[in-house]
């Protein structure tokens, strides 16, 4: 039955990607035509990846950078391997769209993205505070560079039960609001951080909201929670 | 209609009271009453026009009468009507923190600025409260009076952006009553009275005759005169005092009510004194601008009104068209541009009625 | 200024204040008038977006960031919508995209003429803003036609949008467009070039490019600095690799590069290209097709984690989402354009006066539903 059903695919796939769309909007089965569509998608995309590739390899780092993430990070990567060794951790899975970086080396990776010349990240895009269970945090920071047009992911992770991460408010200012954001949700408290109080939340919330063991409180300030949902909902 | 005329007129028509200081309480009363009411009226005309003229400037209608119960009569006309019974109607608030005395006194301090202004102004040849020998230097002495209430708005607030309008305002106003001062020296210099009467007596035989058109620099100083009259006003593009963007409602923020309204009454009385004081001096005041035609008392005060009218409409304009200056900017103008204008202007009009005069 | 020190005065603007644009307060030092630093206070508008959307459903989200940047809610349903298709690997119908298209700049110019005509309240011009008000209930009006509400559409769906364009939509909006490209001369006439608008505006608040990019302001404010950086034309998504149009950057033209009078230029050439991709994209616009062909049934991005930027007009509004294969986001952030722009309030503004402040503030163009999400 699988193979017959991925036969089927393959063929619509192959019909689709000479423009006859109808060869996948015909299949019956929903389950079939939605897996049908993905690897159709999956398809132009290795195709244009390849045509690119191909096309102009003598073109700018840029486009290139662009449409092969996957080259930049594992160049990246390597590049902070190299200067600063055992910095960057090996992951499974996901590792190729991000790079994980061991927190204690942190603080020097993070001026050398700014001011190595071939990395160049002058813009913090975005600073994301995660949990991702089994008492562990995430800080994820996606870098851009606004001269060489690439972009990164850095993931740092820090144990729940005492979070910290070096601060990088004075390398990229917006860093500032960012890690108050996060401390704010997620308690992380970031090391060097010159004004980290809560930015969003009141000055007397209780508890950090974002992280999954976070708990309602019954109250704040005498106003109470309601507990059935249908009265807010 | 001078308290003086008044008084002898109804010593005659009272024959038994006469001599009677309680005739001259009287012939005080009366004329205070009406120019309360013209005063009164002046608001309420004014606010409507306003509207009016924004709305059209702005692609509205403006108030309108139409709905279901009460509304303001046709195209809105007694929309101010309604909104002066609303303010009559509405709770007095004093700020706990506020300097009670100065509070209540401030509103007053500046209505009375402007109130007393207003006697001087010449509706008609025979048409005056008081027709002064120095009627115009006792205007602007006057209208500079309402700073104080200004400042004392301000200050017993008790609040910043109060305190901030006040300064403000009393920094706006002093300045612009140099180069106003000024301008009105040179119409000095030109008919050689202080008389309100006496100087729209110069200007009889017609629009060529008015000050405003009779030599260039008297034109200069009209121009110069009438921005430094929508500065003391207090209007856009000089409103900084009240700048609603930036100081929420300046030295009146924490006002309400009624006596929020007497600010708005002064005002546009302020307006009404300020642009007779123009017409009089530069635009022939109550005389028709055809020589001999139309120029009867009665007329007199319809050339007189509308003349303001249209300075006001002007005022208007200004105001729905541009934006506000800055605090520095408005000062720059004054100190940089228009006081050296001005000065100027005094030489080159004694030159002029050296030569021509 | 500055020569005579007097104590320093602490002044509240907000949380209520007319040109605040929502609910924030400043802490704000001034010595006089001139102010020395300003301490932004947010999070009175904060309704825990984030901690919503753990909650729902990926298409129940849709609603939510209508009510984040709630004046250019087609801009923040789009990409959303591009995040999550992208993420589960759909493919849309080009209908679909144009559409997309077509709405999206539309609000965007009602966003822009939103913007402009409160500046235009900050600075003390009251007309124009009316003027401007009266053509964004044009647009208003036409996407009550799309969609049936004004403000808030939830239209642009996960692999789709709710309904097709009604009858009648293509005509209406070539109308709108042939009376409102005259528009924009007029805008030109009553505030851009009057005198005492440039004086306030031109040189006041200058931000310079490096700055900016340390700052992570991006969008027209960034463009005003000098930095050609638009994610419609460097980062391509949805269809906007199709059309030709220009991306407008500060020429410092009445005063420096990156002051208040270039945001505002930049804002009002945005109009005029957001006409010209309108007049394309309604050109395009293929006549048949479903637009809901292409929504699935059920939401259930793979496993995995995606960072997507798309420009709203505020600039890059990125959204952050993890997903472990379940129906409900794990996690989603949104990172808002405003958010960045603000943060930079206090570097430009300190030494300027306290009507400056207002200004700058006016020129970021800031929405606080966005910022406290």
């Amino acid at each position: 039955m699988t193979d017959d059903r991925d036969k089927l695919i393959a063929e619509a796939v192959e019909k689709a990607l000479k423009g006859d769309m109808d060869a996948i909007n015909g299949i019956e089965d929903r389950v079939t035509r939605s897996k049908a569509k993905a690897a159709l998608h999956k398809a132009k995309k290795a195709a244009k990846a390849a045509e690119l590739t191909s096309a102009d390899a003598s073109e700018s780092d840029a486009v290139e950078n662009q449409t092969e993430t996957i080259s930049t990070n594992q160049k990246i990567a390597s590049i902070i391997d190299g200067e600063f060794p055992g910095s960057v951790v090996a992951q499974e899975g996901e590792s190729e769209e991000c790079i994980y970086i061991q927190s204690k080396f942190w603080e020097k990776v993070a001026s050398f993205l700014r001011n190595n010349a071939v990395l160049d990240f002058d813009s913090l895009q975005c600073v994301t505070g995660m949990d991702m269970g089994e008492g562990i945090l995430e800080v994820r920071y996606n870098f851009h560079s606004m001269k060489l047009r690439h972009s990164i992911e850095i993931r740092i992770s820090t144990p729940i039960e005492n979070p910290h991460i070096y601060s990088i408010e004075q390398i990229w200012r917006i860093g500032d609001w960012f890690e108050r954001e996060v401390y704010d949700m997620f308690g992380i408290l970031f090391t060097g951080h010159r004004n980290l109080k809560r930015m969003l939340l009141p000055d007397d919330w209780e508890g950090f909201p974002l992280r999954k063991d976070y708990e309602t409180p019954q109250s704040y300030h005498g106003i109470a929670v309601p507990k059935v949902k249908e009265e807010w909902e | 209609m001078s308290v003086d005329l008044l008084y002898d007129w109804l010593n005659e028509s009272i024959p038994f009271l006469s001599g009677n200081s309680l005739l001259l309480l009287l012939a005080i009363v009366i004329p205070a009453i009406l120019l309360f009411l013209v005063i009164a009226v002046n608001a309420i005309v004014l606010v409507y026009a306003e509207r009016k003229v924004s709305a059209f400037m702005q692609d509205r209608v403006g108030p309108m009468g139409q709905g279901v119960g009460l509304h303001a009569g046709k195209w809105g006309m007694l929309q101010t009507v309604a909104d002066a019974l609303k303010l009559i109607s509405k709770e007095d608030i004093i700020p706990r923190l506020a300097d009670r005395k100065l509070f209540i006194m401030a509103p007053f301090v500046i209505f009375v600025g402007a109130f007393i202004a207003v006697i001087a102004l010449p509706f008609g040849e025979t048409l005056i409260v008081a027709d002064m020998n120095i009627g115009i230097f006792y205007i602007l002495a006057v209208s500079s009076f309402g700073v104080i209430g200004l400042i004392l708005a301000g200050w017993s607030s008790n609040n910043k952006w109060s305190l901030y309008g006040g300064m403000r305002s009393a920094a706006q106003i002093i300045s612009y009553e140099i180069p106003a001062g000024l301008s009105l020296v040179t119409v000095i210099m030109l008919t050689g009275t202080l008389s309100m009467q006496g100087i729209i007596q110069y200007q009889s035989g017609g629009l060529f005759d008015w000050i405003v058109f009779s030599s260039p620099f008297s034109f200069i100083a009209f121009i110069i005169y009438f921005i430094a009259a929508i500065a003391e006003t207090n209007r856009t593009p000089f409103d900084i005092p009240e700048a609603e963007s930036e100081l929420v409602g300046g030295f009146h923020t924490e006002y309400s009510g009624m006596r929020w309204s007497f600010f708005f009454l002064s005002e546009y009385a302020n307006m009404l004194v300020v642009n007779g004081v123009a017409v009089a001096a530069f635009l022939g005041g109550w005389q028709s601008p055809i020589p001999g035609y139309l120029n009867s008392p009665g007329w007199g005060v319809f050339w007189f009104i509308s003349k303001i009218l249209v300075l006001v409409f002007v005022m208007m304009w200004v105001r729905w068209t541009f934006p506000r200056l800055r605090v520095d900017q408005l000062m720059d103008i004054c100190w940089k541009y228009l006081l050296p204008i001005a000065l100027f202007n005094i030489f080159g009009v004694g030159i002029w009625t050296l030569i021509f005069g | 200024m500055g020569i005579i020190h007097g104590e320093e005065m602490v002044l509240n603007i907000g949380p209520q204040h007319p040109s605040t644009h929502g609910v924030l307060r400043l802490k704000v030092r001034t010595d006089g008038e001139v102010v020395s630093d300003i301490y932004p206070v947010i999070g009175y508008l904060h309704r825990s977006f984030e901690k919503h959307c753990e909650n729902v459903t990926y298409e129940q989200v849709i609603p939510y960031t209508d009510r984040c940047d709630y004046i250019a809610s087609m801009n923040n349903n789009l990409g959303y919508a591009v995040t999550v298709e992208e993420l589960m690997g759909i493919e849309v119908p080009e209908k679909v995209e144009y559409i997309r298209v077509i709405v999206s700049e539309f609000n965007r110019i009602a966003s822009h003429l939103l913007a402009l005509g409160t500046y235009g309240l900050d600075v003390g011009a009251f007309t124009p803003f009316l003027y401007m008000f009266r053509d964004r209930e044009r647009i208003l009006d036409m996407f009550e036609m799309v969609c049936g509400a004004r403000l808030l559409y939830n239209y642009i769906w996960v692999g789709g949008v709710s309904h097709d364009l009604p009858k009648g939509f293509v005509e209406t909006a070539y109308q709108f467009l042939d009376y409102f490209e005259p528009q924009v001369k007029e805008y030109n006439n009553l505030l851009t070039y009057n005198k005492i608008f440039v004086e306030r505006t031109a040189d006041v608040g200058v931000l310079p490019p490096d700055v900016a990019i340390n700052y992570g302001v991006t969008g027209p404010n960034l463009r005003a600095s000098g930095v050609k950086w638009d994610i419609r034309k460097d980062e391509p998504y949805s269809i906007y690799d199709k059309f030709d149009f220009d991306i407008p950057v500060g020429r410092g033209e009445l005063g420096t590069i990156g002051d208040c009078w270039d945001r505002y230029w930049v804002r009002m050439r945005e109009i005029e290209e957001s006409v010209k991709i309108l007049r394309q994209a309604l050109k395009g616009l293929p006549k048949e097709g479903d637009v809901h062909q292409a929504i699935p049934k059920k939401i259930r991005p793979p496993k995995g984690s995606i960072y997507k930027r798309t420009e709203s007009p505020r600039g890059d509004l990125a959204f952050y989402i993890t997903s472990d294969g379940k129906p409900k986001p794990y996690r989603l952030k949104m990172r808002s354009p405003a958010f960045t722009s603000l943060s930079v309030l206090n570097k430009i503004s300190r030494g300027w006066m306290l009507s400056d402040v207002i200004a700058i503030l006016g020129s970021l163009d800031i929405v606080l539903g966005e910022i406290d999400r």
